[in-house]
């Protein structure tokens, strides 16, 4: 098992090289540049822009510029500076990393413990009432754009419904904590409500589609004809066999979804202000920011690579016949 | 597994099973209605008095009344004449989307599951690339490289924002294509063609894909609802159909700025895409119960 | 370069005699525009700012976006700054040199300013002149990577006699001295190295004489700011504490504003009459008398032709009588009082300032004037109602009058114009599409492939400012020898137009030191201008910041931002 994960580690490496030529490519060719606020200042001269774009080594072939930021990657570990600020690439990533996967996590898990659920029960009654409700409410989140979700939220919950008792808006309508408060956890969770919400709605309806369509096809599988013929309790059956043979499909999913649950981010950390990676990312691009915006991709690169490692890992852990060769 | 290949020869009456377990998917026909009624109010809807971009500005942002039913917006324009033109646009974004990006997942998922080996692995790992890669900086790309092809009908955002779904959606039909292949390449009907000599175009083009269409309808139904909710999402970030030329998702994203002053116009256009993916949404589920032949109970 | 020097000396003296009279008249009174005078007490409190993007950096010198002088001047005090009349006022210096108490030499090489007694930097160490020498050796340093230059390489030394005077040596004339140290000092003690510039610690946290200094700064959440206790104005700043919170989604900062959570909101992106229906009983929109003056280039040149140059003509906008007639086909009257109410109406580039022009609009609303020059020019009315080539000078027959609008995306007011033109066109046959693009790709560079360096355009539509000196700008923009390409890549003719009379105007403005030979070029340009229609002028755009009744104090300024005046603002309860 370790050997199959330095392996799978190891065989990583060229394909992240591979991917870094393709982002660092593909960022570069986009059109725009990162000096277009600087040719719109009255009070910036042309050959002040100029002197920049040399600076800045923006002048230089693609592949020289290339060579140099990939350079500093392998070799000192640094993502580079910021063009806009001049700060370190790697510390403006750390500090919104853990913002993003606090809010797409515990989006997630609650996804999770709502979608299998629900998943579940409707692919064990299918076509019931129970089951009608389950679907449409699931389709309900996945039918709508997120942002609009989101600001309809804001809209109901911190503009025109108040709380009864403090007459103050029943939920923020941002941000990670109250202006000026000194950051207790009560104050966090309250401003998660709204943002998790949001994405879980989205999510949920994903998951548990897909999981009562895995458990349907479990269910109708030979082995649990067998499993019924030999007696076995129904609830023994469903829960033992069914679920976990259900699962793993789903597993899989996870770790394809993976960089999509980020793009979903976006919108949710537009909408509530959540200080976050996908509001970095966006506003790098607009600005062509290049060292950010590439860290932020390759670091995300990154962690589909080891989402997808750990996906198969977790095949193994989840059924036993999976072997690691 | 001997009904496979029985049910590839009992077409018509697969046919009719199929089309009567779907039938028994309530949800999925009160869905048609829906859909349907959705597709004539945008097909009818030159009848309305107003034209989709005409302006009053001195008439802005009015809210709904018996002269305007889902009120007026920033520049005075009918607002329900330019949801049911804006449900043109975005029904035919949601097809031509899908049905490209249908095509090219299909072709790739077709090579890849039937003939495996290294462009099994070639084609997969450059769907893998298309996963990761930044949708963002794909879009921008795109847009760009075929804006700037002179006079061409790609000027037209419509198109633009078609390719840029179809691009960064493909790789999910690729995928579910490539499994079905996958599996079906080993299936008893297909080794028995081979052996009489049956060409591997031909397997692929009579044998496999005609297994694989209700897979593919699925597969097509749910695509046509996310291609409608990504192309808001495009224009929410300046990126998607240009107005004045109105569609659901532009209606939404320039609501978006009137959020309180007009909640009108963010509440209707937003229903719109929630009623017409819902029920497209509802029809995929019943088809694929429909095609699922272990879905009668 | 003679020639760039000669208007410069003119800058300088019209400069000079600007501040003779600001110099002799009474330090000037604190004036307060906004809501009613609060009550004598001595405020307190704290205001949260709206604001829809972080700056990057507090450093204004090493600072291209808006963004960035809208929060840093809460917490920059420079030597002086041009108030809301566009005088100069002395802020750290005691007085603003003048050549009438001597402390500008005759040749205007030589300048002396004098600080302030007893000021200090908000860790309490002296403010000494030594900072200002430190500030030109970190400006001027080319390995700074400062971008606002404000000629501090104009400066060949500066002396410190003493630590409140400091001596400045200009190597040539640099009209813009009084502003010179009005972008704040660099502490020479709490900063850093000058080729370290853009890596200083001081750039997020500075060590400054401004009314407020940062104490927090949550990346990608908020800047909190504190009163600087030693601002040299006595019980001033009157706020305890400065919020700025990063709000991107315009839906929800206005939601802020509504429920009170914020009370400021800076570029709401909405017209005066929207915002305040939206807030009512609790602020308003401030218009900030804009300088940003919106227009439509037309491409006189081929586009996709791989060549930036003149030549060939756009097949539909190389005629004149074309453009004529798009510019007879706009109902200026709609767009100003209807579309984007709040805006003053502009006809030329110079709308304002000293070269100011007010020239009638040659091309009025009228449309059959319109129709009648387009069906001259050869383009007659197809089926669908779009004009159609027929014997058009520069397009082959069949040709469909069809032209894209091009501007930047995410605000709103701008599609607004483009919509209700597109709509106008299309009254007298003409098609337009709107492709609105990222900032990033309209205002780049050619390297970057923006299509109005690169020629590959129909008609850009945004805004423009001039600064005090317009020369450079308006060469930039209309002259023959500006047009962009490989070789010249800063060149800024977008609109490819070559006019030998434009040319005689502009170089004639740039010979003399003569205002009103000056000012007659510019408005022969402007005419000129106006009757080729290279670029179409339509209107000043207002900016605007929404602000809570409560407040009180502030005065908004042409020339300043958000901040600008923060040490006089109150709070009521």
């Amino acid at each position: 098992m370790s050997t199959y994960i330095v392996r799978r580690t190891l065989q990583a490496i060229p394909l992240l090289l591979i991917l870094s030529v393709m982002l660092f490519a593909l960022v570069r060719m986009a059109p725009g540049g990162p000096l277009a606020q600087a040719e719109r200042n009255p009070n910036i001269t042309q050959e002040q822009i100029e002197r920049l774009r040399e600076r800045l080594g923006l002048n230089q072939p693609f592949y020289v510029q290339y060579i140099k930021w990939a350079r500093t990657i392998v070799l000192e570990g640094d993502l580079g500076d910021s063009i806009k600020s001049g700060r370190e690439v790697s510390v403006m990533i750390g500090e919104r990393i853990p913002n993003t996967l606090l809010l797409v996590g515990v989006a997630f898990l609650l996804t999770l413990c709502v979608a299998i659920p629900l998943g579940a029960l409707s692919a064990r009654k299918q076509y019931s009432l129970l089951d009608y409700v389950v679907t449409t409410f699931t389709f309900a989140g996945q039918s709508v754009p997120i942002y609009w979700l989101g600001l309809m939220a804001v809209l109901t919950f911190y503009v025109w419904i108040d709380n009864p008792f403090t007459g103050k808006p029943l939920f923020p309508a941002g941000g990670m904590y109250s202006i000026g408060s000194d950051k207790g956890l009560g104050d966090l969770l309250w401003h998660m409500v709204m943002p998790v919400g949001t994405l879980s709605l989205a999510w949920i309806a994903w998951y548990s589609r897909f999981f009562r369509a895995s458990m349907l096809d479990v269910l109708n599988a030979d082995y649990m004809r067998t499993a019924r013929a030999k007696g076995l309790s129904e609830g023994r059956v469903l829960y033992i066999h069914a679920l976990r043979n259900a699962v793993m499909p789903l597993v899989t999913m996870i770790a394809l979804d993976f960089p999509s649950l980020f793009a979903g981010a976006l919108f949710v950390e537009t909408i509530f202000s959540w200080p976050g990676m996908g509001r970095l990312f966006w506003e790098a691009a607009r600005g062509r920011d290049y060292p950010v915006l590439l860290g932020v991709i390759l670091i995300n690169a990154g962690l589909i690579v080891v989402a997808n490692i750990l996906a198969d890992i977790l095949y193994g852990v989840i059924d036993p016949r999976v072997q690691y060769d | 597994m001997t009904e496979a290949a029985l049910d590839n020869y009992e077409a018509t009456s697969l046919t009719q099973l199929t089309l009567r377990r779907f039938f028994r998917h309530r949800m999925a026909l009160l869905s048609i209605g829906v859909l349907a009624l959705v597709i004539f109010s945008a097909l009818f809807a030159p009848l309305s008095p107003y034209g989709p971009t005409e302006q009053n500005p001195s008439n802005d942002l009015m809210p709904p009344s018996l002269d305007h039913w889902f009120g007026t917006d920033d520049l005075g324009r009918d607002v329900f004449t330019r949801t049911l033109y804006g449900g043109r646009i975005s029904i035919i974004v949601g097809l031509a989307a899908t049905g490209l990006s249908l095509l090219v997942g299909v072709v790739v998922g077709a090579l890849a599951g039937y003939f495996g080996g290294w462009l099994d692995n070639l084609l997969m790992r450059i769907t893998d690339a298309f996963l990761s890669l930044p949708s963002l900086f794909v879009l921008i790309l795109i847009s760009t490289v075929l804006r700037d092809m002179p006079n061409s009908a790609m000027r037209n955002s419509v198109w633009i924002v078609v390719v840029v779904i179809a691009v960064l959606s493909w790789m999910w039909p690729a995928r579910l294509i490539r499994g079905a292949f996958l599996s079906m390449r080993h299936h008893e009907f297909v080794i028995a063609a081979e052996s009489v000599g049956v060409g591997d175009w031909r397997i692929m083009l009579r044998h496999i894909l005609p297994n694989s269409v209700g897979l593919i309808i699925v597969q097509a139904t749910l695509s046509v609802g996310s291609a409608i909710i990504i192309e808001s999402g495009l224009s929410y970030l300046g990126f998607g159909v240009q107005p004045p030329t109105p569609s659901w998702g532009n209606l939404l994203a320039t609501a978006q700025v009137y959020a309180l002053r007009a909640p009108w116009l963010m509440i209707f256009p937003g229903l719109m895409i929630f009623i017409t993916t819902m029920s497209v949404n509802h029809i995929g589920d019943g088809l694929r119960d429909a095609f699922d032949p272990f879905s009668v109970r | 370069m003679n020639r760039s020097k000669r208007s410069t000396i003119f800058v300088t003296l019209l400069l000079a005699l600007v501040l003779a009279i600001s110099a002799c008249a009474a330090p000037p009174p604190q004036q307060a525009t906004g809501g009613e005078s609060a009550a004598q007490s001595d405020s307190g409190g704290q205001v949260v700012l709206i604001i829809p993007e972080e700056p990057a950096t507090l450093n204004q010198y090493l600072a291209d976006a808006a963004i960035v002088r809208q929060v840093a001047d809460a917490t920059t005090a420079g030597l002086s700054l041009v108030d809301q009349n566009g005088d100069f006022q002395p802020v750290l210096a005691e007085t603003i040199p003048s050549i009438a108490d001597g402390t500008v030499s005759e040749d205007f090489l030589t300048v002396t300013w004098k600080l302030r007694p007893g000021l200090l930097w908000s860790d309490g160490t002296p403010i000494t002149s030594d900072d200002m020498k430190f500030t030109w050796e970190a400006i001027s340093n080319p390995d700074s990577g400062a971008v606002l230059s404000n000629n501090f390489e104009k400066i060949t030394s500066i002396d410190t006699p003493d630590d409140l005077t400091a001596i400045v040596h200009y190597s040539e004339v640099n009209s813009a001295y009084p502003m010179q140290f009005a972008y704040g000092l660099l502490p020479r003690h709490a900063t850093g190295e000058p080729t370290e510039m853009e890596k200083w610690e001081w750039n997020r946290a500075p060590v400054t004489a401004g009314a407020f200094v940062v104490s927090e700064w949550n990346s990608g959440d908020s800047i909190v700011m504190d009163r600087n206790p030693n601002y040299y104005l006595d019980g001033q700043p009157y706020l305890d504490r400065l919020i700025f919170k990063v709000v991107p989604d315009p839906g929800a900062q206005m939601a802020m504003m509504i429920q009170g959570e914020g009370q400021v909101h800076l570029w709401p992106g909405a017209t005066k009459e929207d915002y305040d229906v939206q807030i009512e009983g609790e602020g308003q929109l401030q218009e900030v008398p804009g300088q940003w003056n919106m227009a439509l280039r037309f491409n006189l040149s081929q586009p996709f032709d791989d060549d930036p140059g003149a030549t060939p003509p756009h097949p539909i906008l190389g005629d004149l009588k074309v453009r004529q007639a798009l510019a007879h086909a706009i109902d200026y009257d709609t767009i100003i009082n209807d579309v984007n109410p709040g805006v003053s109406p502009a006809t030329s580039p110079f709308a304002y300032g000293w070269y100011r022009c007010d020239i009638p609009r040659t091309y009025t609303f009228d449309q059959d004037k319109a129709n009648a020059l387009l069906e001259e020019a050869g383009w007659v009315l197809g089926d669908d109602g779009i004009r159609v080539a027929s014997g058009a000078a520069n397009a082959e027959d069949g040709t469909r009058l069809s032209l894209q609008m091009e501007g930047y995306t995410n605000f709103q007011p701008l599609v607004k114009l483009e919509e209700a033109i597109v709509e106008m066109w299309k009254a007298v046959g003409v098609e337009a599409t709107i492709q609105n693009d990222d900032f990033s790709i309209i205002f780049g560079s050619l390297a970057d492939g923006a299509p109005r360096k690169t020629g590959n355009f129909d008609i850009l539509i945004y805004d423009s400012s001039l600064s005090i000196d317009p020369q450079a700008t308006i060469a930039g923009l209309f002259h023959s020898s500006a047009i962009p390409s490989a070789d010249n890549p800063a060149g800024s003719n977008y609109s490819r137009w070559v006019n030998a009379d434009a040319d005689a105007a502009i170089d004639l403005a740039g010979s003399t030191v003569d205002v009103p030979t000056r000012q007659a070029a510019y408005c022969d340009l402007a005419q000129l201008i106006d009757d080729e229609l290279p670029q179409l002028h339509l209107y000043l755009f207002t900016e605007g910041y929404g602000a809570t009744d409560k407040l009180s104090g502030y005065a908004v300024s042409i020339w300043g931002s958000l901040t600008w005046d923060a040490q006089n603002w109150k709070l009521s309860q």
